[in-house]
């Protein structure tokens, strides 16, 4: 049997000043040519051991470490990142943040000149990451003019290029539209299946990642919960750990079914098996329409020497509703926000708002720039935001969730709004946080909510808008625009052809298939 | 708008040509300019800037470039009979104040006219240099002498436009809010998110094996037909203008009284500058391989 390629004995790790630790008796193993996948909640220290696994962790962030992780056989106590990255390549949440040069090809040579290879060496393994990862034409290109996707695609070939043996990923889909992250999900599992690279991925949406996953490490308060392979995994999740299921395992256990399904094409042939075909019940209609909070008509916006953004867009946002915008990456919906908003004015067409709107943009951290948190939405907004006991917290040290939560107060400012509107407020978000969003956002007045994650529309949304190349392409109710999509629609709806898109639905759609 | 260019690839021999050969055009052009206060000579090079921006493609960039130059050049010359009073002719008499006389004499006013046209050429030089030598590959130039200071160098060149963005953005959240924060508290969080920013890039620097990091071998590439006319370019301009110095060409003299030689020799040398910087552009030949991927 080959050696481990990673061994942990007991191994703890505490941040300097932190009250507790953040990683506790890691125990584990990872073999050559596997594909991990670290689910948990935020905060259950997914992050933090993998960044032990590259060293980072004592060495560039600080801290104490006891017992033992190694790495290829390199005690990660002892050696550093540069020695690890020998056998490490590391990509990161939030591509903007680890790209390092302004071109491309740059970009990639870099690992491979900073341990002196040769011209001729480094041009050769550029060439071959840039055609494995199918990203040559983007070669001569510059890393500020890329999509997100594709600077994703440029740092995992950076992360590859002088071929290690480990890959680790922390939430690498989290900044990517459904579209860019199941491809970047399928180029890891070429990557592990065609040249045996170790795989350790962190996420929250786990249900893109298991089909093609060996074995799941569910964290637990800096702890390993559960050690299993996905079925193993999905099994223990619907018992002790609800909001890491994913939404077909949470079908299944509430509608009595079993075992829970990895994928969608299981969870369809489980349903086929057992003679289950679900129907939509009627009455899912779009509520009656009430005042209008917003109102854009025929607004077009054309940048001075770029493209048209927006393209005689007529959108009608009546006062109770709450309005999902969805389309791929770069379709409009951020600029359509900050329109509404009049950050931005239209370069043709009107827009008539309610009363105030307010906005919550893309980064919750712009929102934030006091020290305490009660200087930035005062104690009801912390109390509303669940942050009534952390008055004295710097906003910067928050969670994620908490600072998302606390944003979208301070953007509020007290209420008083005729809509608020939402750019991707669920990026790096848990599904438990994200189901008290959605709690929170049906408490508006109203709500159009910029999002790729269509369970989260699902959750909260009576009304779907799909954008496309500027335009909108569709508009209707949850169950009509995500209900038959492909890529715009829930696995819920993919196994159940689209007869519910959520798993209380589903399950008692498959409730009352059952009865009869 | 940009006055500043920022490089991107486009389809031209200048953009096709190796860094050191654009490097060397531009730096030639500038030294040209900063060694001639003849305003033929300098002249010529801000002419032979914009062209050679034009015919790479640059053009509109390089115009901006002329809009970042021109206030500068007004500047000098507006500065210049201020600090000088020198010259025959009177053409303001100004009274006695700190100490001094304000008087404002032709010699100066056009001394000051001189040196803003030779910030100007020197100044569209290194707009050309922005706007046709990809950022990264001059810096590689360097890593072999200095490796983390060219490094730190390329970083802050990705980094700079990337803060400006960040902090673009927190002014925009500032004004979503109900009561806009202080711009010192707005100010005060940009530079906290900067250093966050920071964090996170030298975190992805230590795991691409950073910390032994070693100078980079010598890279040993083929000359191609327009590394080597632009290089060729870059002798000329260089020893056209260095030959031309010393041997007295395009001599000004200021004080006390206004002359400027501008005879053959002179105009020959600004007639060659120009040919020099945009003769490797120009012809069938300047298209040939020029495309990218």
């Amino acid at each position: 049997m080959a050696e481990p390629l990673v061994r942990a004995e007991g191994f703890c790790f505490s941040y300097a000043e932190a009250a507790r630790p953040t990683l506790r008796e890691i125990d584990l193993t990872l073999e050559p040519g596997s594909f991990t996948v670290l689910a948990g909640l935020s905060g259950s220290g997914k992050s933090t051991l993998l960044r032990a696994l590259c060293g980072l962790v004592p060495h560039f962030h600080g801290g104490d470490a006891a017992g033992s992780l190694e790495v290829a056989g390199m005690s990660v106590r002892e050696h550093g990142p540069a020695e690890l990255s020998r056998v490490c390549g590391v990509v990161m949440q939030d591509p903007e943040r680890q790209v390092v040069l302004g071109g491309v090809r740059a970009e990639i040579s870099l690992p491979l000149e900073h341990r002196g290879e040769s011209p001729g060496a480094v041009a050769r393994a550029v060439e071959e990451v840039a055609l494995a990862l199918g990203i040559e034409r983007l070669l001569d290109r510059r890393t500020d003019t890329l999509s997100g996707g594709e600077l994703q695609r440029v740092a995992l070939a950076a992360a590859l290029v002088h071929r290690p043996a480990l890959l680790l990923l922390d939430e690498p889909t989290s900044q990517l539209d459904p579209v860019a992250g199941d491809e970047l999900v399928w180029l890891l599992r070429r990557l592990n299946e065609d040249w045996g690279t170790a795989v350790v991925i962190a996420e929250h949406r786990t249900e893109r990642c298991l089909p093609a996953a060996d074995r799941v490490l569910a964290m637990e308060d800096g702890a390993v919960g559960c050690d299993a392979s996905p079925e193993g995994f999905l099994g223990w999740a619907a018992e002790r750990a609800q909001p890491l299921a994913t939404p077909l395992a949470q079908l299944f256990a509430r509608a009595g079914l079993g075992p829970p399904p990895v994928s969608v094409k299981a969870a369809r042939e489980a349903l086929r098996t057992a003679a289950l075909t679900p129907r939509r019940a009627p009455g899912d209609t779009r509520p009656s329409p009430g005042e209008p909070a917003l109102r854009l008509r025929g607004v077009w916006l054309e940048l001075e020497e770029g493209p048209t953004v927006l393209r005689g867009v007529d959108l009608r946002v009546a006062s109770g509703e709450r309005v999902a915008l969805m389309g791929r990456n770069g379709a409009g919906k951020s600029s359509l926000l900050r329109l509404a908003k009049g950050l931005v004015e239209p370069t043709r067409g009107k827009v008539r708002r309610g009363g105030e709107v307010a906005l919550l943009l893309q980064n919750p951290g712009d929102y934030l720039v006091h020290e305490r948190a009660e200087d930035e939405a005062g104690p009801p907004g912390l109390e509303r935001a669940g942050l009534a006991g952390r008055a004295e917290a710097n906003p910067r040290d928050l969670s994620g969730g908490e600072r998302q939560r606390l944003a979208l107060e301070v953007a509020l400012g007290g209420g008083g709004h005729a809509v608020a509107l939402l750019d991707e407020p669920t990026r790096g978000m848990d599904r438990a946080h994200k189901a008290a969003l959605a709690e929170r956002i049906r408490e508006l007045p109203a709500a159009v909510v910029a999002t790729h994650d269509t369970e989260f529309a699902a959750a909260f949304a009576d009304r779907v808008v799909l954008l496309g190349q500027g335009e909108i392409i569709a508009d209707g109710t949850p169950a009509e625009v995500l209900g038959g999509g492909w890529h715009f629609s829930t696995d819920v709806a993919r196994a159940t052809d689209g007869a519910a898109l959520l798993p209380a639905e589903g399950a008692t759609l498959l409730a009352a298939e059952l009865a009869r | 708008m940009r006055l500043v260019p920022v490089y991107r690839p486009r389809a031209s021999a200048l953009h096709s040509a190796r860094a050191g050969a654009v490097s060397g055009l531009c730096a030639a052009l500038a030294l040209t300019g900063a060694l001639f206060e003849n305003p033929l000579v300098t002249g010529a090079v801000i002419v032979a800037a914009y062209a050679a921006g034009a015919a790479a493609g640059v053009g509109k960039e390089m115009s901006r470039v002329a809009l970042l130059a021109l206030p500068l050049a007004a500047l000098v010359t507006l500065v210049n009979p201020l600090v000088y009073s020198e010259g025959d002719t009177l053409l303001i008499r100004g009274g006695d104040f700190l100490g001094r006389r304000w008087d404002v004499t032709l010699e100066a006013v056009g001394a000051g006219g001189l040196a803003g046209l030779r910030v100007a050429s020197v100044v569209m030089a290194l707009g050309l240099l922005s706007a046709a030598v990809d950022p990264d590959a001059l810096l590689r130039l360097f890593r072999r002498v200095s490796y983390r200071s060219a490094l730190t160098a390329a970083l802050a060149v990705r980094l700079v436009p990337v803060l400006a963005r960040d902090a673009g953005r927190m002014g925009e959240a500032a004004r979503c809010r109900a009561e806009p924060p202080e711009r010192l508290l707005v100010a005060r969080a940009a530079l906290a998110g900067a250093l966050d920013r920071a964090v996170d890039v030298a975190a992805a620097l230590e795991v691409r094996g950073y910390a032994s990091a070693s100078p980079p071998p010598r890279a040993r590439r083929p000359w191609s037909r327009h590394d080597v006319t632009v290089a060729a370019a870059a002798l000329v301009v260089l020893a056209g203008a260095v030959v031309a110095r010393l041997a007295g060409v395009g001599e000004v003299e200021a004080y006390p009284s206004f002359s400027v030689a501008l005879g053959p020799a002179e105009l020959a040398l600004a007639v060659g500058l120009v040919v020099a910087a945009v003769a490797p552009l120009l012809g069938r030949p300047a298209r040939l391989g020029v495309a990218r991927g």
